[in-house]
């Protein structure tokens, strides 16, 4: 009686459509054991009409080759382990639909661009972090605590809702063509997690985030490109929000 | 199951960040590039005008044309202006440029040299033609010149 | 190899694991070790809000809060612990809005509160609101406030660590101690997930803060991760856990996938409908209606889907009806559960009701503690050293079914209490020396299965215990359906002996993790199975169809189950209450049944209406 997996794209598919398909998945794979040369694997397996990239690498993992190697959690895009760059495009495996990237072509899996790879989809998180850590992401604010909640008005709050959207995937920092250079720009996340304390009405710490990305590997570094807005799977505009940094910084320099 | 491709780079090294470097400079960079790029388009556009639409056109243009212009202190500062304002422009982006895609230290150095000396070059001959441009020089031959030359005293 | 010292060891970056780092770091040497990069823990999915009487927009008091609690949670939460938690919420919630925590505000600024399911004005009256919250991503906005405070702090992680043993001065599960004899924590044993090495942790405090252990389910809104891994070593080490038998089941998962549909839609004007359109919930709870607790809900949907009125081609769901709010206010409240319908089931809320089933979600059993957030090794004496807060504790403030919100509240409360009492103490005692060969067991357990011959694969048992789960012991449970899962769960355990890891290398082994943490598994949903076949009432979360009424008279104590040699008695901690006695034999260890009694301060047991 449970609503099972194999029920659910009967359920959900309109009448004629069919329910399984097989698909194809060429990923990129590299063991750090066994040679430097990273290499191209192909498999197919059985997919159901509301599987996502993610049930297809699990069954890769569980049904064919065990040695599989990705970061995965929440499997429902809120936990940011598993973006991955899904037929050239980065996205979140656990919400991208098989059916929505063309399954009769192989589907092509890479680990994200720009941070070191580990093994297969894995990749090296620290320095993306280091940049996050490096912009103060945390609440700066002088004077006394004060006993109740800090007052905060509505539109105030809405101010930085875009940003506080975040979960550190790492889908636009690695998107961003600039980043891929030399990996010492801060990076789209980096500043979008600055804005959501910059425009924050109860943050005191503006004036030294902004010094910060200030830097020759800063904000001006943003050439605009949009791909982070396009890669963000949680639709934050953060080609905007760059923007407003930078606004920020010429209205405090004039 | 599985078709492999042996020909792909290597991922890449590890690496840590750099220490960072602060100042105002890519700040007032940033904002150059956008005022003198909106300047350009004033200058260029009534460069343009000037040159090729007004009179008699494009078929006016020759030495005189040009030597009657910088004979008015208002147009060589014009020139002047865009010379310079275009060459900062077009060299800080050609420099930008290389710093997104010239992956190793040394090509972007090698590379930023060969900028600089072309931005030199260019904007020393430059302002160099726009004060001492003469139509008529001595010891060019006659059918080089516009007319009037001939008409000038020695 | 390499061996480490810290003053207090965190194992486990959620937030309750978080929370605990930011009171014991700043007081002693503190390390988290986490098997995820902190900002990927299950805290983040959370949804709805966390409730504390702050009556920033209607009358509220924390007696209310507690009472509430107690209710809901069929009256076997132990009520000093609630009155704590609904007492501190208000200061938690305060903590975490000083910490940076956008909540959504009030129009007076102040921060706003909503209804949730469960929580009433008055002992009863009417649904309040009482749930602090940031749209419907409050457990991801905690998370991210936590980490950053932890950034704020330079609290040193060892992110990617499996810990996998925990290291005591003595074994029960090879044997009883005497009662006048301390028992410590005193290390754990982690596996660095990316270079394969072993790391011993020394430590004064141990806080286990491992979450839940929602995949022993195959319809789960859990993460992949959440592996039970905490309780499962806990009862290795022959530490008991409590109130096994209870796993919340969440009304509303998207059907057929899991995935979490927070509460808050029904508290922003959500309903449940069953094929016929009727609003259900109306003859099951007269008074709230589709806000009553969720066990409550989950068994009347399950219900009408049994008896013929589910919805789809298979009749197999009900619907969540969105289509009458404002689709600028399903926006400002709801964006992302909206989302997740669109995404996953191509379904547009604004215009269609999406469909729900329930989906396990919450387990409100767990390693027994004190209100101190200490370890209990039996009814009464606590393991030196050793604390446990979160999902993985049973305080027990949830009792047979956790109130929504309530989850959020307890790791902040009981996470902050635990950091403090384990600094306190870490402050008092000394280290205690460490066994020569501590991460011997672990090495040997990896290196056998590493090397073993090609046998069954770690998928196809795990998929097969979540089959059997499902099937007999969710919503509705028998004897004989639990006893069917429990002849499954042992044939699984004998399996596991046999199941083999295809990666045979050392970095980034995910496939043997998984085989270990499948025998985590194995090991939950035994003591949850057996658990549940002992207690032969209905009550909150688990619900008997040969037992259907709750029975105070000789069920209204908490379950205590402990993992014993063979040869050991059949009995743990002195007496033992009647219908308490139960004893499973397994392959090499038995599983023995206690029980705790539940404290009782203001309220006395009374019908559970709604």
């Amino acid at each position: 009686m449970t609503a099972t997996l194999e029920d659910a794209p009967a359920a959900e598919q309109p009448a004629g459509e069919i329910p399984t398909f097989d698909v194809t998945l060429r990923v990129r794979r590299y063991s750090p054991e066994n040679g430097e040369e990273s290499t191209w694997d192909e498999f197919t397996v059985t997919a159901h009409g509301t599987d996502r990239v993610l049930d297809a690498l699990h069954m890769i993992k569980w049904e064919k080759d065990g040695s599989l190697t990705f970061r995965r959690s929440c499997a429902h895009g809120v936990c940011g382990s598993d973006a991955m760059r899904i037929n050239g495009r980065n996205r979140l495996a656990c919400k991208t639909l098989l059916k929505d990237v063309n399954p009769d072509k192989p589907i092509t899996v890479e680990p994200i661009k720009g941070l070191p790879v580990l093994k297969d989809l894995v990749v090296d998180m620290e320095p993306f972090f280091a940049s996050y850590r490096e912009i103060m992401p945390f609440l700066i604010t002088h004077g006394n605590e004060p006993s109740r909640e800090r007052i905060q008005s509505a539109e105030q709050r809405e101010r930085f809702d875009d940003t506080t959207k975040c979960i550190l995937c790492a889908a636009c920092t690695s998107s961003c063509p600039v980043f891929w250079t030399d990996g010492q720009y801060f990076g789209p996340a980096a500043i979008v997690n600055a804005h959501r304390f910059i425009f924050d009405s109860r943050d005191d710490g503006a004036t030294q985030r902004l010094e910060i990305l200030n830097d020759k590997e800063g904000v001006w570094r943003c050439r605009t490109t949009f791909n982070c807005t396009e890669a963000c799977p949680r639709g934050i505009e953060v080609t905007k929000a760059i923007a407003e940094v930078k606004q920020a910084m010429i209205t405090r320099a004039f | 199951m599985a078709a492999t491709v042996p020909d792909l780079a290597a991922p890449r090294d590890p690496y840590a960040r750099r220490k960072t470097t602060r100042s105002n400079y890519e700040l007032y960079g940033w904002i150059f590039m956008r005022a003198s790029g909106a300047l350009l388009i004033v200058l260029i556009f009534a460069h343009l005008w000037v040159n090729l639409v007004s009179g008699e056109g494009v078929n006016a243009i020759d030495f005189g044309f040009v030597g009657g212009k910088w004979a008015n202190p208002v147009w060589q500062v014009w020139d002047l202006v865009m010379l310079w304002l275009a060459m900062i422009h077009g060299t800080n982006g050609v420099r930008t440029i290389i710093n997104d895609y010239a992956e190793r230290d040394r090509t972007r150095l090698v590379l930023k040299l060969f900028l600089y000396l072309a931005f030199t070059v260019v904007v020393v001959l430059g302002t160099l033609v726009i004060f001492t441009f003469d139509p008529c020089p001595t010891d060019a031959a006659a059918d080089l010149l516009p007319s009037f030359c001939s008409s000038l005293p020695g | 190899m390499q061996t480490h010292q810290y003053d207090v060891v965190i194992v486990g970056a959620g937030g309750a694991g978080m929370r605990a780092a930011l009171e014991a770091s700043g007081e002693v040497r503190t390390a988290v070790i986490s098997k995820l990069y902190p900002t990927r823990s299950h805290t983040g999915a959370a949804q709805g809000g966390m409730c504390a009487a702050l009556a920033n927009v209607e009358e509220d008091n924390w007696e209310w809060h507690t009472f509430d609690t107690v209710k809901g949670g069929d009256y076997l939460v132990d009520q000093d612990a609630a009155e704590i938690m609904a007492k501190e919420a208000i200061d938690a919630v305060l903590d975490l809005e000083r910490m940076g925590l956008p909540f959504n505000r009030t129009p007076e600024g102040r921060i706003d509160q909503r209804r949730f399911g469960g929580h009433t004005r008055n002992h009863g009256e009417a649904a309040v609101r009482r749930s602090c919250y940031a749209a419907d991503r409050t457990g991801h906005m905690i998370l991210q406030t936590l980490y950053q405070n932890c950034v704020k702090q330079d609290v040193e992680f060892f992110n990617e660590f499996y810990v996998l043993d925990l290291i005591t001065t003595h074994d029960l599960s090879q044997g009883d101690v005497p009662d006048d004899e301390d028992v410590h924590a005193t290390g754990v044993v982690a596996y660095d997930l990316q270079t394969g090495e072993i790391h011993v942790f020394q430590a004064k405090s141990i806080i286990f803060a491992t979450g839940g252990a929602g995949k022993i389910f195959k319809t789960t809104s859990n993460a992949h991760t959440l592996t039970g891994d905490g309780m499962a070593l806990a009862l290795r080490r022959g530490f008991p856990l409590e109130d096994m038998e209870f796993f919340q089941f969440h009304p509303t998962g998207l059907a057929g996938l899991g995935i979490l549909l927070s509460e808050a839609a029904r508290g922003e004007g959500a309903i449940l409908r069953n094929s016929e359109g009727e609003r259900f919930m109306e003859r099951y709870a007269p008074t709230i209606k589709d806000l009553a607790p969720r066990d409550i809900v989950a068994r009347s949907m399950a219900n009408e889907v049994r008896e013929g009125r589910g919805c789809g081609p298979n009749k197999d769901y009900v619907l969540l009806d969105l289509t009458h709010l404002e689709p600028a206010h399903i926006d400002a409240k709801l964006p992302d559960i909206t989302e997740f319908a669109r995404t996953y089931l191509g379904i547009e809320p604004y215009t269609e009701p999406v469909p729900v089933y329930p989906t396990a979600h919450y387990a409100m059993g767990g390693i027994p503690t004190n209100v101190d957030a200490e370890v209990l090794r039996d009814s009464h004496h606590v393991v030196k050293g050793l604390y446990a807060a979160g999902e993985v504790a049973c305080v027990s403030v949830h009792g047979s079914n956790r109130l929504g919100t309530n989850s959020l509240l307890d790791i902040n409360v009981f996470g902050k209490r635990a950091g403090r009492t384990a600094a306190a103490y870490a402050r008092t005692a000394s280290f205690t020396e460490l066994p020569e060969d501590a991460a011997a067991r672990t090495v040997a357990q990896l290196d056998e299965m590493r090397d073993r011959p090609d046998g069954d694969r770690v998928a196809d048992v795990r998929r097969a215990l979540q089959e059997t789960m499902d099937a007999n012991a969710q919503v509705f449970r028998t004897g004989e359906s639990l006893g069917q899962a429990l002849t499954d769960i042992r044939e699984l355990q004998a399996r596991f002996r046999t199941v083999s890891v295809q990666d045979k290398g050392r970095m980034f082994n995910t496939d043997l993790l998984e085989a270990l943490e499948l025998g985590f598994l194995l090991d939950i949903a035994e003591v949850t199975v057996v658990a549940a076949i002992n207690r032969k009432e209905s009550r909150g979360g688990h619900y008997r169809e040969d037992f259907p009424k709750r029975d105070d008279t000789n069920y209204m104590l908490h379950t205590m189950t402990y993992r014993r040699p063979p040869s050991a008695p059949d009995a743990v901690d002195g007496t033992v209450e009647e219908y308490f006695d139960h004893v499973e034999e397994f392959d090499g260890y038995k599983v023995v049944l206690g029980s705790k009694s539940v404290t009782q301060t203001r309220y006395e047991p009374m019908e559970r209406k709604y």
